[in-house]
């Protein structure tokens, strides 16, 4: 008998026993810009499926240009490089008729088509889903939004932070005593939602399986944030808002993130009494007992909070870390960027990993933190220039001729990247030695 | 089509009633004990129609008591009541020969594991992946826990148990919340974003496996670790380290891509405010009649900023202007900025949406002409739950809000 972790590092690790990635075959368009959509294609493609991405001629998806501090690396924004990664970059301008036809002739040959532009564009444009599944009844056609596609609010424009703001989440994040709210960081309203909107396409996958028939997904940025709001439920039963709780997670019997005697600092939860009598164990005092009758109070919570604030502060990280250990409760550093990025167990697990791209070099960027024994994620190639693969998708998809393709060029119906950061390629990128821009062969075989 | 016509549609088209679930038929087995995150798992997977068994311990799950102050329904908390709804609940005490067998009863004849135990739990007890996938070859193994069952750190914790918190807090998130000016310390996010990106990212998983079995006709596992997806989904923690060499501070209202991109007190409440591009910037300058700014802040590169001192001048500015006007007036006037679409992209517009407290929230009618939010009557009080986000015209996502008695027995 193995040890337990070996065996399943084991499963993880070695190559045996791998088998084709689950989304294998699996064809998906996206109409997409920002991150809420890009992340529905992300995930898609990183489990083995063949996403194209369309863009406009020129400037693309508008978030190229969307990088931390606006610093661009290799003259591109590595955020959108990372959350496009595996992609088939094509331009459609959907000003032309000609470009709406191509793009229903791949719609027609789809499994997936992924859209998160303002509701009801796309129906004016004669490709929404009432449009295409005529075409193509097994399409899965999911549409992203701040509100849902039909009802009074379908038509207000939304962005993470204003899907937070309008159901009540924005102000959820502060200090009690402090004037003063933060939105959830990160674009969680965008993330979130967007891995909602994954597990919605591989579920109508499963059932197109078995019935034949693809269908409509219409996926909120509210509605995904809803779901876990308890908050919800409490005002019913209540009439009142939580609100703001600093650090002290309402739902536990007490927590908080405290100072350590090294000047760091450690959050400690203790969400039930086992763990509040592992905690009193290592305090020395009979916590349980001592306020069980008033278990989940304000008071309580406050009382304790201060009891833990007052030990941990004479500790140092490493020592309340040995306690949780040894006694098992809920306890951890607080990271900042730099000590998540630089963290061995990341690294070890794959969801920080260094990549060698073709046309980028060497970057690090993060894996897909789902880890599967038998069909991993993988990441191929990073996201390319605006138009990049538009001659090897009209060639493999749709059988376009050279000819062909540079009238459609000439036309203005296709066309490639403006040389602005975020949307061309690098200068060590040279058209001559690249087979993949011209057609001529895959990016990946 | 004109909009109506099309909401008309739509309404009709994802009507819910009588429509088949995708995961008809599918026995998941949950098993769960002071993590809620697992019974998210098992509760998504229910939406979608699996038929799930939770087992606890005898005596329940302690988790049945996390609830805002304790606030509770017979005796249940409100995300215990809300992620264990219509799931079937069995105790069982493990440590038992007779309770042993009857888990592995039903793990062998299940397709999906949820295991939110310790680490290695099940496996010492015979019952991991490694015993059952010997027997069932077709089973999903999801496994839920701070830092996943492989790797030097999980053997370390594998006594830790888990919290929403303290999987924040390894993600990194706290330490970008809040603003240092007024006080410098990490600052948890106000709810359990960990463990919903943990939870919806073992639905991806779980999903994935169950979809590929179609073709493999075999099972695998799917290792989720509640204190490394969210940092990963986001990507900025490991971005910035890279390309920086170092960490954001604490970023209180500002954002680091886009600016201005938050939240915004005005005369009577609150205001989004977002310009994704500088004709939208500019074009809000102009809303608030204060172009004078414009040759300072022109491009975004001036306003995304790591200097943060530099970019709370502007935010100063803002602030101070905003609170002259009420929220309908600058919504009024940003959208009448877009009228013209052909100059669209000249012109800009920022978007304005009106921001709420929770109490005007679920005052707002749209959620109810979409079914976002049930009331249901228990004990002669309303009580209020969230339907599924899984939105679909075929096999919707369904929260079995009928079988709330049973949980309440």
């Amino acid at each position: 008998m193995s040890d337990y972790f070996e065996y399943v590092k084991k499963l993880f690790k070695s190559s045996e026993e791998k088998r084709d990635p689950p989304l294998k075959g699996i064809k998906v368009i996206e109409l997409t810009h920002y991150i809420f959509g890009p992340t529905v294609g992300r995930v898609l493609a990183q489990f083995g499926a063949e996403v194209i991405k369309i863009e406009p001629p020129g400037e693309g998806d508008r978030f190229r240009l969307g990088a931390v501090w606006m610093r661009m690396h290799k003259k591109s924004s590595l955020h959108f490089l990372a959350i496009n990664a595996n992609k088939y970059f094509m331009t459609l301008d959907m000003r032309s008729p000609k470009a709406r036809e191509i793009l229903s002739k791949l719609i027609e040959k789809a499994d997936v088509f992924v859209e998160n532009l303002r509701a009801g564009l796309l129906d004016e444009l004669g490709l929404g889903y009432l449009h295409v599944s005529r075409v193509n009844p097994r399409i899965i056609y999911v549409s992203c939004s701040g509100y849902g596609q039909y009802g009074p609010l379908s038509r207000a424009p939304s962005f993470d932070v204003s899907a937070q703001g309008v159901i009540g989440l924005a102000m959820k994040s502060g200090w009690p005593d402090v004037d003063e709210f933060y939105k959830l960081p990160d674009y969680f309203g965008d993330y979130f939602p967007a891995m909602v909107a994954v597990a919605a396409v591989l579920a109508a996958l499963y059932h197109r399986e078995k019935s034949g028939r693809g269908q409509y997904i219409d996926i909120s940025q509210a509605e995904s944030l809803f779901r876990f709001f308890y908050d919800i439920t409490y005002l019913s039963l209540t009439g009142e808002e939580i609100g703001k709780t600093g650090n002290m997670d309402p739902l536990a019997i007490t927590s908080g993130i405290f100072g350590t005697k090294d000047g760091k600092f450690v959050a400690v939860a203790i969400m039930d009494e086992e763990q509040l009598s592992a905690i009193s164990k290592v305090i020395g005092v009979d916590l349980v007992n001592t306020y069980k009758s008033r278990f989940r109070s304000k008071e309580c919570m406050n009382e304790l909070n201060e009891l833990i604030s007052k030990w941990v502060s004479s500790k140092t990280l490493d020592e309340v870390l040995a306690h949780a250990k040894t006694y098992g409760f809920p306890a951890s550093p607080v990271l900042t960027d730099l000590e998540v990025y630089k963290d061995p167990w990341r690294w070890e697990r794959g969801s920080v990993i260094e990549f060698n791209d073709r046309i980028y070099g060497k970057v690090h960027i993060p894996g897909v933190p789902i880890h599967m024994s038998a069909t991993p994620a993988k990441t191929k190639w990073l996201a390319r220039p605006v138009g990049y693969h538009n001659k090897l998708i009209l060639k493999k998809w749709l059988g376009y001729s050279d000819e062909e393709i540079a009238k459609l060029e000439k036309e203005g119906v296709i066309g490639y990247w403006d040389q602005h950061p975020g949307m061309c390629p690098p200068d060590t990128w040279s058209l001559d030695n690249d087979p993949v821009f011209r057609g001529e062969k895959d990016e990946y075989e | 089509m004109s909009m109506s016509r099309r909401d008309e549609l739509l309404a009709k088209l994802f009507a819910a009633e009588g429509k088949p679930s995708v995961l008809e038929g599918i026995k998941v087995v949950e098993l769960s004990k002071s993590n809620l995150a697992g019974s998210m798992v098992g509760a998504m997977l229910r939406e979608l129609g699996a038929e799930v068994v939770k087992v606890e311990p005898q005596g329940g799950d302690p988790a049945k008591d996390y609830s805002p102050y304790g606030v509770n329904v017979k005796g249940l908390g409100i995300p215990y009541l809300i992620e264990n709804l219509g799931k079937k609940i069995v105790h069982l005490d493990l440590e038992q020969e007779d309770d042993r067998e009857e888990l592995r009863k039903l793990l062998v004849s299940c397709d999906v594991i949820i295991d939110a135990l310790k680490p290695g739990y099940l496996d010492s007890l015979k019952l991991g992946y490694r015993d059952i996938s010997r027997e069932n070859q077709r089973v999903i193994y999801v496994a839920i826990s701070p830092y996943g069952h492989f790797s030097e750190k999980a053997k370390e914790f594998l006594n830790v148990p888990d919290s929403d918190l303290t999987a924040q807090s390894y993600n990194g998130y706290p330490s970008i919340i809040g603003n240092p000016s007024v006080r410098p310390a990490p600052l948890r996010a106000g709810v359990w974003a960990a463990w919903m990106m943990a939870a919806i990212s073992a639905i991806v998983g779980t999903l994935l496996a169950l979809y590929e079995r179609l073709r493999s006709g075999k099972g695998q596992f799917v290792d989720i670790a509640t204190h490394e997806t969210l940092a990963a989904i986001h990507m900025y923690p490991i971005l910035v380290g890279f390309l920086f060499g170092r960490s954001r501070p604490q970023y209180g209202f500002i954002d680091y891509i886009l600016y201005p991109f938050g939240i915004y007190k005005v005369k009577d409440g609150y205001i989004t405010i977002a310009t994704p591009f500088d004709t939208d910037f500019r074009a809000l300058l102009k809303v608030i009649k204060r172009w004078d700014l414009e040759p300072d802040w022109r491009y975004a590169i001036d306003r995304v900023t790591d200097d943060i001192d530099r970019i709370v001048e502007l935010e100063k500015e803002l602030k101070k202007e905003l609170m002259k006007y009420s929220a309908r007036e600058l919504i009024k006037k940003a959208t009448r900025r877009a009228v013209l679409p052909m100059f669209r992209r000249l012109v800009g517009r920022p978007v304005v949406v009106r921001s709420y407290t929770l109490k005007e929230a679920i005052g707002e009618k749209h959620w109810y002409i979409r079914g976002s939010l049930f009331k249901v009557s228990v004990n002669g009080k309303e009580l209020m739950i969230p339907n599924s986000p899984f939105r679909m015209s075929e096999t919707p996502g369904k929260v079995p809000v009928e079988r709330l008695k049973d949980i309440l027995q």
